[in-house]
C-alpha cells in the first residue's frame, strides 16, 4: 500500500509537509510508525528541519554513520542549504551515479542540480522515479521553472499524476502552480487549493496563505489578498516571499513599498525581485542612453 | 408501506378522549371537545389551554368555530347544540329539537345555518341568528354519524350506520330562505314542479345521490375543497373514494389497511392526498391519485376518534383516547443555502432555483428534483458548492438519501439534472472544495466522499450523533442531543467540544468567525473554535437565523424577529404574523424564505442593534449617525446606557431634568447637572451637586451649592481654603450681620482680625477672653481699655507665659481666581461631537491661498469643479486635434521579439511583448529596449530618466512569487490584467496605476495642491501624472479619450505651476523683472484651468496689476473673473477693483500681454504666441512652443522632443 495514501501512517506528516508546517513535522511522533515507513518519515522530518533554517544541526546528525542513500542525500542537501553548493554538488554527482533510482536521491540530487542551474539534468534524474508523486511535483516544478518554461509540458505531467493519485494533496499542489500559470478558470481553482489550506485551521501555514494571496492577486481582488498576506506575516513576521508580495501587491495598489523594500533587503538581499529589480535597472540606464534630444538645451 | 419514525408534532394534549375538533380559522387555536363533557380551547402554539366551556351533559361530540364571527357551536349526548360567544366565555343559546346523541356540527360557510347529524336518524339544519330549525332531513333509517355542508355547491354529504353514504341538494332551502323578492312567480312554478317532493312533500332539501358499497356503518364522510370527490370510512375498516358528477355518483376505490374501524377521514386541503384515522390507533395518509398508503403513524395505546385539517395552514389535528395531537404532514422549512449574493432553494414543486440579492431576482427553475426521494417529501437540505457550482441536496425518503447535482450555467427551465450521484445518508453537507460528508443515522458513520461519489475515509462520530455540520473549513460539527463537537477531518481528531443540548440548526457568519447554534428554545453564539460566546433563552420556538454583516444575529421565532449581539444583549425587531424562515440580513433588509418557500423581503428598523453594537465597538461615529438620523428615544435605550456604563451618552437622549441630573452626576459633567439644579432647585440636589463637585476641585460650584443651602460655615471655610480674603471679609460680615457670634469668631479667626475678634468678646461680655486676646496679640492699648472697663489692674491677674502671636498665613498661590485645572480629555469623542466640534473635520479643504495674496479665496470649489470640468476639458481636447489619428502605422508599432519556439518555452514576459503594442505591456514584460523604441515613434520620447521610477514600477508589480519546493526559489507567475484570458495569444499584463486611480487619487492630489498653493507639489504630481499615463494602458476606446483628457489636462496644470514658481522665483528689484514678473502673472491666467483655479490665478494677476497700477490690466482680469462667476466674495472684490480701475483704465508699466489676442503661452520660454505665428508641440501632451524650440526638450513632460515625428501613443489594444 502506498504509505502516502488516505489511510497510510505517513499521510499526516507528508501533508503537513507540504503544506509548510514544518514545526508540526518535526514534532510528530515516529515510534509508532511501522519500521518500512521509519525512514521516510525520518527522512521527512530532516528535511523539515533543513526548510526550517536547521541545515547545521541535520548535517552534524549525519556527519556520523549514517551512510545509507537516503541520508547522504539529505546531508547532501542540507550542504547545499547551507551555502555549500559545490559540496552538494559533488555529493550529489556521486550518489546520482550510484544509486540513482532511490526516491529520497532523486528528489533531493534533483533539488540541488535544479537549484545550480543544471535544469536538464535534474529532470533526466527525476524521470527515472516510479510513481512518486513528490517527483512528480518537482517535474513540474521544474518544467515550470523559467529556465524550462515549458508549461504545456506540466499540465501533462500533472494530469498523468492526477490520474493514478486522485485528489492527493501533491497533485492539487502542483495543479494549482500549472494553474498559475496558465491563467483563466484555472486562477480560481488554484485558489480554491490554496484558501482550502490556508483557511482550515489544522493545516494553515504560512506558505499556503501566501499561495492563496498570489491567487488572488491574480485575480485582481487586491484588498482580500492583502488580508490574506497580512495574516501570513503574522505567522511568519519574517517570510521572505510574504515580503516580496506584499510589495508586488502594494505597487498594484499604488502604495508606498519602500519599507518592505528595505526590510526585504536586510533579509535576504539575494531575492529575485531585488535582483532582478536591479538588473533591469541597468538594463534600463543603458537603453536610455540610446536616445537623446536633438538639440540639447 | 413505511412508516415514518414520527410526526412532526407540533402540540399535544393530555385529556380524556377527545371527539370534535376544529380549528380556528385565523388564530392559533383549536378546540376540542371531549367525552366528559367539557370544551376546551387550546392556543396549539403556545401550548396552553384559553378556555374551558362546560355547560354540555355527558360526552360532547360535535364542536365548529365560525369563519368570521366569534363564535362556535357545540353538539352532544344531551342532545342539545349550544352556540357560544369565546369572547364573552358563554353559551348564547341552545337549540333544542333533536331526540337522540348529536354526532356533529357545522356552521355554513356563508349563511347562517348550522347543520347536526343526530342518531334520532335525522339531519337538521339550523338558523342560528332567528334560532330556528328550518329543515329535518330524513332518510337514513340508523344513527347519522356525520353530515357536512359542500365548500361550495347547495349539497350535503352524510354517513350513516345504515352502510350508505347520502348527498343531498339543498338548493331549495336556500332560495326559500333567501331574500323573497329575488323569486318571481315564475320560479317559484319552476321550483314547484322541477322538484320532486319527498314522501312528507318536503321540497327543501332532497336526497341527490345514495352511494351504497360499505358493508358496514359508516363513520365519517366528507367532501373534497375543489373537485366533485366523496370519502367516507366506516366499521368494514375502509377509506371509500366516490366520485359525482350532476347526474350520478359512483364508488371510484377504497383503501385498504385500517385494521380496526375507521373513525374519521378527510381530504388534505392542498395536495392530492387523504388522511384517515381509526381505532387501530393509526393515523394513515393515502395518495389520491393512486390510492396507495403513502404514511402511517401508530399510537401506543391510543384509539383515534376524530381528524381535522386547517383550511389554510399544512396542520392538522387528531382526537385519540387521551387527547388531541397537532401535527403536520411535512417540515415547511425549504431546503436553502446561501452564497454571497445568492440564494439557492428548493421550492415547493421541488425546482431548485436562485434568488439574488442585489438585484432582488428570481431565477428560474435552474433544475427539477422531482425524482429525488418520495413525492411527499420535500427535500430537507441543501448545501452549495461554488467551486464546482453543484448542489447536495437531502431528503428523508427511504431513511435518507442524497443526491449530488451539478447545475447548469443559466437557467433554463426546469430540467432534469444529467449528472446525479445519489446515495443513503441523513445529512450530506460539502466540507471542501471537492469533498462532502455523509452521515448516516442508522450505523453512526460519516463517509468522506469525493465527487466522484467514493469514500476517501470513514470517521466514526460520537455516540448518538444525529445531525452534522459545516463546521469551516476542512472541519465538521457534530451534533449529538447533548453536546456539539467540532472535528478535523483531515488530522481525524475532534478539535473542540461544548456542551450544548438538542441543537438543531447550525447558522454560520459572513466571514466565518461565528456560528450560531439553534436549538428548539436556545441560541447559542460560539466562535470558529467552538468556544461559547453567549447563550439566551426563549420561551417560544426559534425557527431560524442569519447574521447581519456587522455581526449582529437575527434569529426568528414563531412570532417576532429579534436580534442578538455577540455579548447577549438581545431584544425584539419586529413582529411576524407568519412563520419565516430567516436567510439573509442587509442593512434594512431581511431576506426569508416563507412557508410555501417564496423569497420575501422584510423591512426591519436596525437602529437599535446597530447603536448598540455601536456602543460596544464604541464606534461613535457611527452612533452619533443614529442619534442624529434616527428616532431613538425612549426609556429602555436610557436605562441600558446607564446600565452599560455609558451615561454620558445616555444624557444626550435625557429631557427630564431629574434623571439628567442623576446622569450628569454619575458622569461628572457638572455644567449640566448645575444647570439641571437650577432647575429643580432642591436642597438634596444641591448638597450632591456641592459633593461632586468638589471632588472635582469646582470649588465655584461648591461656593455655589453652599450659598443656595446657606452654609454659613462651609462658604467660610471653602474661601479660606482657596484663600479668597475678600470674600471671606464678606461673610464676616454677614456673621456680623447675622449676630452669629460663633460664626464672626471663626472668621476673625480664619481672617486673622484680633481687633474684631476682642471687640466681638467685649460685646458678649466676655472680658477675660478679649483680653488674653488683646494681650496675646500685643495690643496694650485695647488691654488697658478693658481692664478699665472691668475695674481690674493688670496685678490682679496671674497671666500665664505667653509665646508670639501667630502669624496669618499669607495664601501663596490665588486658588479662588480659577476652579482646579482638570484634564480636557473627561469630553468623550462623542460629546465633543455632538457639540458639533468634530463635524468640522473633514470639508477642511478651504483654500488657504494666502501665497496669492488676497485674504480670502473661499471658492466653493466643490460645487464649480463638477459643472465645470466637462465643458472646459471637451474644449481641451478639441483644441488639439488628437483623436484622430490613433491607427496609423498600427504595423510598424509591433516590435518583433524573436523567440525560438523549440527548446525552452517562451516566458510569459515575452508573450506580452508579443501581443501588444502598448510600451506599458513591454516595460511589464522586462523589454525595455523595446518600449523606448516604441515610445520613440509613438511620441518622439527621447529623454528616458524621469520615466525610470515608472518603468520599474510596472515592472515590479509584473510579477508574483508563489513558495514551492523547499530549497528552491519560488516559482515565478506573470500577473494578467486579463484574468480571465487563458490564451497566450491574448493575455497582457497589468500595469499598476490605471487611468481610474490617476483621476482619482493623483489628479485631485493635484487638484488640492493647486488650492492650497503648493506648488511645487503640484508641479510634481502633474508631471508625474504624465509619466504615469505615458506608459499605461486602458480597457476600452472611451477611455483612451479620457486619458487624452487627462494627459491634456496635467499639461496646461504643469505649464501653469511652472510660470508662476518662475515669477515667484524672481528676484523683487528692477523695472525688467517687475515687468516680466506682471507679464508671467498675466499669463498665467491663460492655461485652461479648470475655473475655480483660473479665478484664483485671475484674482492673483489682478491684484498684482491693480497694486502696480496697471490699472487696463486689472480691469481686464477683473473682467474675466465677474464673467466666469461662481463663489461671491471674490467676485465682489473684482467688481470693487473694476470700480476703481475704470476710472483711469491705464497700465503704468507696458507688458507684453495684450489682453485682446487670441495667443498661447510657449511653455519653453513663457512668451506668447499670437495666433497665425509659427509654433511646433510636444509630440506627447501637446503643450505648444515657439518654432525655435523645435527639437529641444520638452520642459513639460520632460520626456519627449518637441516636434518630433511621431504617431501617436497607444493605450488600447482594440
Amino acid at each position: 500500500m502506498d504509505p502516502f495514501s488516505a489511510e497510510g501512517e505517513l499521510l499526516n506528516i507528508h501533508n503537513s509537509f507540504h503544506q509548510g508546517q514544518y514545526q508540526e513535522v518535526i514534532d510528530f511522533d515516529t515510534s509508532k510508525l511501522s519500521p518500512d515507513n521509519t525512514l521516510p518519515a525520518q527522512v521527512l522530518k530532516w528535511r523539515a528541519q533543513i526548510a526550517n533554517g536547521q541545515a547545521k544541526t541535520v548535517i552534524d546528525k549525519l556527519a556520523k554513520g549514517n551512510n545509507s542513500p537516503d541520508a547522504t542525500a539529505v546531508k547532501a542537501f542540507a550542504f547545499y542549504a547551507q551555502g555549500q553548493s559545490a559540496v552538494a554538488q559533488e555529493e550529489a554527482d556521486k550518489l546520482v551515479a550510484t544509486s540513482s533510482e532511490n526516491p529520497t536521491v532523486q528528489l533531493m540530487a534533483g533539488t540541488i542540480l535544479h537549484a545550480t542551474g543544471r535544469s536538464d539534468e535534474a529532470l533526466t534524474l527525476l524521470s527515472k522515479h516510479q510513481g512518486n508523486l513528490e517527483a512528480y511535483e518537482q517535474i513540474s516544478y521544474s518544467l515550470l521553472h523559467s529556465v524550462i518554461n515549458r508549461t504545456d509540458l506540466a499540465l501533462k505531467e500533472v494530469t498523468a499524476a492526477r490520474k493514478w493519485a486522485q485528489d492527493n494533496l501533491l497533485v492539487n499542489i502542483a495543479e494549482s502552480w500549472v494553474g498559475l500559470r496558465v491563467g483563466g478558470d484555472k486562477y480560481q481553482q488554484a485558489f480554491y487549493v490554496f484558501e482550502e489550506m490556508a483557511q482550515t485551521p489544522s493545516t494553515s501555514a504560512a506558505k499556503s496563505l501566501i499561495g492563496q494571496a498570489v491567487a488572488e492577486i491574480h485575480l485582481g481582488r487586491l484588498s482580500e489578498a492583502e488580508a490574506a498576506l497580512q495574516q501570513a506575516m503574522e505567522k511568519e513576521p519574517e517570510n521572505v516571499e510574504a515580503i516580496a508580495n506584499s510589495i508586488v501587491l502594494n505597487v498594484l495598489s499604488g502604495k508606498d513599498v519602500s519599507e518592505l523594500t528595505s526590510s526585504l533587503q536586510s533579509i535576504s538581499p539575494e531575492h529575485a525581485l531585488l535582483t532582478d529589480v536591479q538588473e533591469k535597472s541597468v538594463q534600463f540606464d543603458q537603453a536610455a542612453t540610446k536616445y537623446s534630444v536633438k538639440v540639447a538645451s | 408501506m413505511q412508516s415514518s419514525p414520527s410526526m412532526l408534532t407540533k402540540f399535544e394534549s393530555k385529556s380524556s378522549r377527545a371527539k370534535g375538533i376544529a380549528f380556528h380559522p385565523k388564530r392559533p387555536w383549536i378546540l376540542v371537545s371531549l367525552h366528559s363533557s367539557t370544551i376546551q380551547l387550546w392556543d396549539y402554539r403556545m401550548g396552553t389551554l384559553i378556555d374551558r366551556f362546560e355547560e354540555h351533559d355527558g360526552p360532547v361530540r360535535g364542536v365548529d368555530f365560525h369563519k368570521t364571527q366569534p363564535l362556535f357551536v357545540s353538539g352532544g349526548d344531551d342532545y342539545k347544540i349550544k352556540v357560544w360567544s369565546y369572547q364573552s366565555r358563554r353559551c348564547l343559546f341552545t337549540l333544542n329539537g333533536h331526540l337522540d346523541y348529536v354526532r356533529t356540527v357545522f356552521f355554513h360557510h356563508e349563511l347562517p345555518w348550522i347543520l347536526s347529524s343526530s342518531d334520532d336518524q335525522t339531519i337538521r339544519i339550523w338558523n342560528w341568528q332567528n334560532r330556528s330549525l328550518i329543515c329535518t332531513m330524513t332518510g337514513h333509517n340508523h344513527y347519522t354519524m356525520c353530515a357536512q355542508f359542500h365548500p361550495k355547491d347547495d349539497l350535503i354529504v352524510s354517513a350513516s350506520l345504515d352502510q350508505s353514504v347520502r348527498v343531498w341538494d339543498i338548493s331549495g332551502l336556500r332560495k326559500k330562505h333567501s331574500a323573497p323578492t329575488s323569486m318571481t312567480f315564475e320560479d317559484q312554478m319552476a321550483r314547484a314542479n322541477s322538484n320532486q317532493a319527498d314522501v312528507f312533500g318536503n321540497t327543501d332539501a332532497v336526497v341527490k345521490f345514495v352511494l351504497e358499497g360499505h358493508d358496514r356503518g359508516v363513520n365519517w364522510v366528507a367532501f373534497h375543497p375543489t373537485l366533485p370527490l366523496i370519502v367516507s370510512g366506516g366499521d368494514d375498516r375502509l377509506i371509500k373514494l366516490w366520485r359525482m358528477s350532476e347526474t350520478k355518483a359512483w364508488e371510484v376505490d377504497t383503501c385498504r389497511g385500517h385494521f380496526q374501524n375507521a373513525s374519521a377521514c378527510l381530504f388534505h386541503p392542498h395536495q392530492d392526498l387523504i388522511l384517515s384515522v381509526g381505532e387501530d390507533k393509526t393515523i394513515r395518509i393515502w395518495d389520491l391519485n393512486k390510492r396507495t398508503s403513502v404514511q402511517s403513524f401508530k399510537r401506543e395505546n391510543d384509539r383515534f376518534w376524530v381528524i381535522a385539517a386547517h383550511p389554510e395552514i399544512n396542520l392538522f389535528a387528531a382526537g385519540h383516547d387521551n387527547g388531541v395531537m397537532v401535527f403536520k404532514l411535512e417540515r415547511e422549512r425549504p431546503a436553502s443555502a446561501v452564497y454571497q449574493n445568492q440564494l439557492f432553494y428548493i421550492t415547493k414543486e421541488k425546482a431548485v432555483r436562485s434568488y439574488d440579492f442585489s438585484k432582488n431576482t428570481e431565477s428560474p427553475s435552474l433544475v427539477s428534483l422531482k425524482k429525488l426521494g418520495n413525492p411527499w417529501l420535500p427535500p430537507r437540505t441543501l448545501s452549495y458548492n461554488p467551486a464546482e457550482r453543484a448542489i447536495l441536496v437531502t431528503s428523508p425518503a427511504d431513511n435518507g438519501i442524497y443526491e449530488l447535482v451539478n447545475l447548469p450555467k443559466d437557467a433554463s427551465g426546469a430540467l432534469e439534472p444529467t449528472d446525479i450521484k445519489r446515495g443513503q445518508g441523513n445529512a450530506a453537507i460539502f466540507v471542501a472544495r471537492n469533498r462532502f460528508a455523509v452521515f448516516t443515522r442508522a450505523t453512526q458513520k460519516i463517509d468522506i466522499k469525493d465527487l466522484g461519489n467514493s469514500v476517501t475515509k470513514s470517521i466514526k462520530p460520537p455516540p448518538e450523533t444525529t445531525d452534522i455540520y459545516f463546521g469551516g473549513t476542512g472541519c465538521l460539527l457534530l451534533i449529538t442531543s447533548s453536546l456539539v463537537a467540532l472535528y478535523d477531518i483531515q488530522q481525524k481528531k475532534q478539535l473542540a467540544e461544548l456542551a450544548v443540548s438538542g441543537v438543531k440548526y447550525v447558522v454560520w457568519s459572513g466571514d466565518g468567525l461565528y456560528a450560531a447554534l439553534l436549538s428548539k428554545h436556545n441560541v447559542t453564539i460560539v466562535t470558529k473554535s467552538l468556544e461559547q460566546v453567549s447563550t439566551l433563552h426563549e420561551t417560544i420556538r426559534i425557527k431560524s437565523a442569519a447574521w447581519d454583516d456587522a455581526g449582529v444575529l437575527l434569529y426568528s421565532t414563531l412570532n417576532h424577529i429579534k436580534y442578538t449581539l455577540l455579548n447577549g444583549d438581545n431584544g425584539i425587531v419586529r413582529t411576524l404574523d407568519q412563520t419565516v424562515y430567516l436567510v439573509r440580513v442587509k442593512a434594512r433588509n431581511v431576506y426569508c424564505l416563507d412557508r410555501s418557500a417564496k423569497p420575501k423581503v422584510l423591512e426591519v428598523d436596525p437602529t437599535e442593534y446597530r447603536f448598540k453594537l455601536a456602543l460596544v465597538k464604541r464606534n461613535y461615529d457611527e452612533m452619533l449617525q443614529i442619534i442624529k438620523t434616527s428616532s431613538l428615544v425612549g426609556q429602555s435605550i436610557i436605562s441600558y446606557l446607564q446600565k452599560k456604563g455609558y451615561p454620558e451618552i445616555a444624557l444626550q437622549f435625557v429631557q427630564d431634568p431629574q434623571t439628567r441630573f442623576e446622569l450628569a452626576i454619575e458622569c461628572g459633567n457638572l455644567d449640566v447637572a448645575v444647570e439641571t439644579a437650577k432647575q429643580l432647585d432642591r436642597p438634596q440636589l444641591w448638597t450632591r451637586l456641592g459633593a461632586e463637585a468638589l471632588s472635582h476641585g469646582n470649588h465655584q460650584i461648591v461656593e455655589m451649592t453652599h450659598q443656595k443651602r446657606r452654609n454659613f460655615d462651609k462658604l467660610s471655610f471653602l474661601y479660606l481654603s482657596t484663600g479668597d480674603g475678600e470674600k471671606l471679609a464678606r461673610m464676616a460680615k454677614i456673621a456680623e450681620h447675622r449676630g452669629d457670634f460663633t460664626s464672626r469668631f471663626q472668621n476673625s479667626l480664619y481672617m486673622g482680625d484680633v481687633q474684631n475678634r476682642v471687640q466681638m468678646f467685649q460685646e458678649l461680655d466676655l472680658y477675660p477672653l478679649a483680653f488674653m486676646t488683646a494681650k496675646a496679640h500685643g495690643l496694650e492699648e485695647e488691654c488697658q481699655n478693658i481692664l478699665e472697663a472691668s475695674g481690674f489692674t493688670e496685678d490682679q491677674l496671674s497671666l500665664p507665659t505667653m509665646g508670639k502671636p501667630l502669624q496669618l498665613a499669607k495664601p501663596v498661590v490665588p486658588t479662588h481666581k480659577s476652579n482646579w485645572p482638570v484634564k480636557a480629555a473627561s469630553h468623550s469623542f462623542f460629546e465633543k461631537a455632538l457639540l458639533g466640534e468634530v463635524g468640522a473635520i473633514e470639508d477642511d479643504t478651504a483654500p488657504t491661498a494666502n501665497g496669492f495674496d488676497h485674504g480670502d479665496a473661499t471658492v466653493d470649489e466643490a460645487t464649480a469643479k463638477a459643472g465645470q470640468l466637462g465643458e472646459e476639458e471637451d474644449e481641451d481636447a478639441a483644441g488639439w486635434d488628437m483623436g484622430d489619428d490613433i491607427n496609423v502605422e498600427v504595423e510598424p508599432d509591433f516590435i518583433n521579439v524573436d523567440s525560438a519556439e523549440t527548446g525552452p518555452g517562451s516566458s510569459e514576459a515575452d508573450i506580452w511583448a508579443r501581443n501588444s503594442p502598448i510600451a506599458a505591456d513591454h516595460v511589464a514584460g522586462g523589454s525595455f529596449e523595446t518600449a523606448m523604441q516604441l515610445l520613440n515613434r509613438q511620441v518622439g520620447a527621447a529623454n528616458f530618466a524621469p520615466l525610470k521610477p515608472r518603468f520599474l514600477e510596472i515592472y515590479r508589480a509584473s510579477k508574483t512569487y508563489l513558495p514551492a519546493t523547499v530549497g528552491l526559489p519560488p516559482l515565478v507567475n506573470y500577473v494578467r490584467r486579463t484574468v480571465d484570458e487563458a490564451d497566450s495569444r491574448k493575455v497582457l499584463p497589468i500595469i499598476p496605476r490605471d487611468l481610474e486611480v490617476i483621476a482619482n487619487v493623483d489628479l485631485q492630489e493635484g487638484y488640492s495642491a493647486m488650492r492650497s498653493n503648493k506648488l511645487d507639489d503640484g508641479l510634481k504630481t502633474f508631471k508625474r501624472i504624465l509619466h504615469c499615463l505615458l506608459v499605461n494602458s486602458v480597457s476600452s476606446k472611451a477611455q483612451v479619450d479620457e486619458a487624452k483628457k487627462l494627459i491634456a489636462t496635467s499639461a496646461e496644470y504643469a505649464t501653469a505651476m511652472a510660470m508662476e514658481l518662475e515669477r515667484r522665483s524672481l528676484p523683487t528689484e528692477g523695472d525688467d523683472n517687475l515687468k516680466r514678473s506682471l507679464e508671467l502673472s498675466a499669463f498665467f491666467t491663460i492655461p485652461k484651468l479648470e475655473v475655480p483655479h483660473r479665478q484664483l490665478a485671475l484674482m492673483a494677476a489682478m491684484k498684482l496689476a491693480f497694486t502696480n497700477k496697471n490699472y487696463s490690466s486689472a480691469l481686464s482680469f477683473a473682467n474675466r473673473m465677474i464673467a466666469n462667476g461662481g463663489s461671491s466674495r471674490p467676485l465682489e472684490q473684482a467688481n470693487k477693483i473694476k470700480t476703481q480701475c475704470e476710472r483711469s483704465p491705464q497700465d503704468r508699466i507696458d507688458i507684453e500681454f495684450d489682453q485682446f489676442a487670441e495667443f498661447d503661452v510657449c511653455a519653453s520660454s513663457y512668451t506668447p504666441i499670437y495666433s497665425g505665428s509659427p509654433s511646433t508641440v510636444c509630440p506627447f501632451d501637446g503643450s505648444k512652443h515657439h518654432s525655435q524650440y523645435k527639437g529641444h526638450l520638452c520642459k513639460v513632460c520632460e520626456v519627449c522632443e518637441i516636434g518630433a515625428p511621431a504617431s501617436g501613443i497607444r493605450l488600447f489594444i482594440s
